[in-house]
């Protein structure tokens, strides 16, 4: 047994895949602005804090006392104050030890990066209470003292946030209609590709036993498919061919079984009349029918029964009585068929049905009682009934009279009722036996329902039903 | 009257040649095809006996060609083929009627004769069965030396169960033939026209007798 595997479409997936690929492209566009901005901001916010510095070193001068005096230009003085608290300065001795800041809060925070010496180069504080996302800063050296600018980290994420929002949100807009556009053709393209798979499959529906010439057009379907096509079809020629020789072999089978048996046969009637003509006469029938019979299972093993035609099942009925009404006369009992509303037509194969129900209607009259009736019936949706007066089949042995080989009467082949089983199961449906009321037995051939739907004429054409000979 | 048996088999070709002679008809044995050929070319018969699968080719090729022809000779098949789509096809090429080998001498020869008792064909004339008989020229119909006299509906149905003696005719073909296509269906008139014609028979002392099978049709059999 195979898992079940779930079925998609080749359209769906496409659309999901590339709607997914579109979004995880977008994002790492989103990834990467923002990196740059991030890397651009931050050596502009370098180059800002080292000119800064600059600047503020530049107006450092020095007092009397050798103090450092800070006379910043009103700008850059404003600039600070500003800043709210956000960007400042301190300035140190070559020891580190603070002289001038922005603020008492600069101070503070900038004194843990004073080194002794200072160094030279970049810093970051960690946050504190003050800077809750911490501070970037830089160091530089001007004679005697140390300079420190820093800015609060924020602001530079906080630019970078909205950038990204900025470019998201234009990138969604425009990743909506390129999106829906490229799903659209995507699709699109796909299914005007496999438009030719469609055809090939409606050619694929018409092959069956009947017609196992039908190939799949190869024409006009995308290379990607030719290969399927192409091997799907090599198969089919290969199983053509082996039911050509089947059905060759069963021809060959059959010719060389009965002209043999027809000579014998036309031997022992040109024979006179008398007990050994009578003997050999029910010799050679025993024969044939047991011919016909292999031929029949042999062909309903090898061969597939085609089961498309529209059949009727009353006619089918009439016609397999009428083909066993000399022999019903012959042994005195009577044959009917019962009354029933019309059925409708069914799929299926008029004469291997016939064949089904000839061999019921044979069984029924070789256990029939003389003076008795076997009436066949049809039941909706698509049920043939035999009934006799025989003795019946007793229960243990219900399941087994459809085997083969399985005989009930002395000269059987028993193959009869393996053949009517056969058909049954080609036509998905089944053949049983059941007690009748009031003594004897019921034989039931179920089809597997299909109706026939509307018929053309030509299939009504080709829908008559022959006389069979009783096998 | 004069037939043409195709059959490669010659045993028996030739058990059916003597049975068809001691028949009353005249018989022209063909071995293949070409012999066929032949046959037809030079003498004219009132039907074949045609096997399919001979050695020098398909029997349903010459069928073809006859009727492509427009020759009408009755044909009947005989042929080991019995698959269902064989028989059809034979039956669709024109083949008049299509037996399967094995098959009894006895059974052979009457169809034979049922094929050349068809409208127009060489039998056409007196239709046989027990000591019944009926002149389909005349009319008359006779059971043993004594006139039978029927009605013309009667007669029509006599001569329907006579053609197919031993077979059975169906109800549809009957009620068809007596009334045409305009009777309305599920009347009896049908299974009273037999019932009359089965009493008109037991009282002329015919041996024959005619069966029902109920919801197909009528079997005429001669004892």
């Amino acid at each position: 047994m195979t898992a079940p595997v779930r079925s998609w479409r080749l359209a769906t997936r496409l659309g999901w895949r590339l709607a997914a690929v579109m979004t995880l492209g977008v994002l790492l566009a989103a990834g990467g602005v923002a990196w740059r901005t991030l890397a651009t901001i931050r050596s502009l916010d370098d180059a800002a804090l080292q000119s800064q510095a600059r600047l503020v070193a530049d107006q450092i001068a020095t007092d009397a006392a050798g103090r450092p005096v800070l006379r910043l230009p009103e700008e850059l003085a404003a600039a600070f104050a500003e800043s709210d608290g956000e960007s400042l300065y301190i300035v140190c001795d070559a020891a580190g030890r603070p002289l001038l800041a922005s603020s008492p809060a600069a101070a503070a925070a900038l004194q843990p990066f004073l080194p002794r010496p200072p160094a030279a180069g970049f810093f970051r504080a960690p946050p504190s209470a003050s800077f809750p996302d911490g501070l970037l800063g830089v160091l530089i050296a001007r004679g005697k003292w140390r300079v420190a600018v820093a800015q609060a980290h924020e602001q530079q994420e906080a630019l970078v946030e909205s950038l990204l929002r900025e470019f998201l949100l234009s990138a969604v807009w425009l990743l909506v209609p390129i999106g829906a556009a490229t799903v659209t053709i995507g699709v699109l393209t796909l299914r005007h590709g496999l438009r030719p798979l469609r055809e090939a499959s409606a050619a694929a529906r018409r092959i069956g036993p009947a017609v196992p010439g039908v190939r799949l057009p190869a024409a006009g379907l995308p290379l990607e498919l030719a290969p399927l096509v192409g091997a799907v079809n090599a198969a089919l020629a290969r199983l053509e061919r082996a039911l050509d020789a089947q059905r060759r072999f069963a021809g060959e089978a059959a010719h060389a079984l009965r002209t043999p048996l027809a000579v014998l046969t036309a031997r022992i009637d040109a024979l006179p009349a008398g007990a050994a003509h009578d003997a050999l006469h029910g010799d050679a029938d025993r024969l044939g029918r047991l011919v016909a019979q292999m031929l029949a299972m042999s062909r309903l093993d090898g061969l597939p029964l085609d089961v498309s035609a529209p059949v009727d099942l009353r006619a089918v009925a009439a016609a397999a009585l009428a083909a066993l009404a000399p022999l019903a006369v012959r042994r005195g009992v009577e044959l009917e068929l019962a009354d029933a509303p019309a059925l409708p037509d069914v799929r299926g194969n008029a004469a291997a049905l016939e064949m089904a129900l000839a061999n019921l209607i044979d069984n029924a009259i070789a256990h029939a009682p003389a003076g008795s009736t076997v009436t066949v019936a049809l039941a909706a949706p698509a049920t043939l009934t035999v009934s006799d007066r025989g003795p019946g089949v007793p229960a243990a042995e219900r399941a087994a009279v459809f085997g083969r080989f399985h005989s009930r009467r002395p000269g059987g082949a028993g193959l009869g009722l393996a053949i009517v089983a056969g058909v049954a199961a080609a036509h998905g449906g089944s053949a049983g036996v059941e007690p009748r009321d009031g003594g004897g037995a019921v034989f039931v051939l179920r089809l597997g329902t299909v109706a026939a739907g509307p018929l053309a004429a030509a299939d009504h054409a080709a829908d008559q039903i022959l006389p069979v000979q009783p096998a | 009257m004069r037939l043409l048996v195709v059959e490669d088999e010659a045993a028996l070709a030739a058990l059916i040649g003597a049975a068809l002679q001691r028949a009353g008809f005249a018989v022209d044995a063909a071995d293949g095809l070409r012999a066929a050929d032949d046959c037809l070319r030079v003498a004219s018969y009132d039907a074949a006996i045609l096997d399919l699968g001979l050695s020098d080719g398909d029997g349903m090729t010459l069928l073809a060609r006859l009727r492509r022809g427009g020759d009408a000779l009755p044909v009947l098949i005989l042929t080991a083929r019995d698959a269902p789509e064989d028989r059809v096809g034979g039956l669709d090429a024109g083949a008049d009627d299509y037996l399967v080998k094995p098959f009894h001498m006895p059974e052979l020869v009457s169809r034979v004769r049922a094929l050349l008792r068809r409208p127009n064909a060489a039998l056409g004339v007196r239709l046989e069965a027990g000591n019944l008989a009926l002149d389909t020229v005349t009319r008359q119909a006779a059971a043993g030396d004594a006139a039978l006299p029927l009605t013309a509906r009667e007669t029509s149905l006599l001569e329907m169960l006579l053609r197919r003696t031993g077979r059975v005719v169906p109800r549809e073909a009957i009620e068809q033939g007596l009334y045409g296509f305009d009777t309305p269906t599920g009347t009896n008139a049908v299974e009273v026209a037999v019932h009359r014609l089965r009493r008109r028979l037991q009282d002329a002392g015919a041996s024959v007798r005619i069966h029902t099978l109920r919801g197909v049709g009528y079997m005429l059999t001669g004892e």
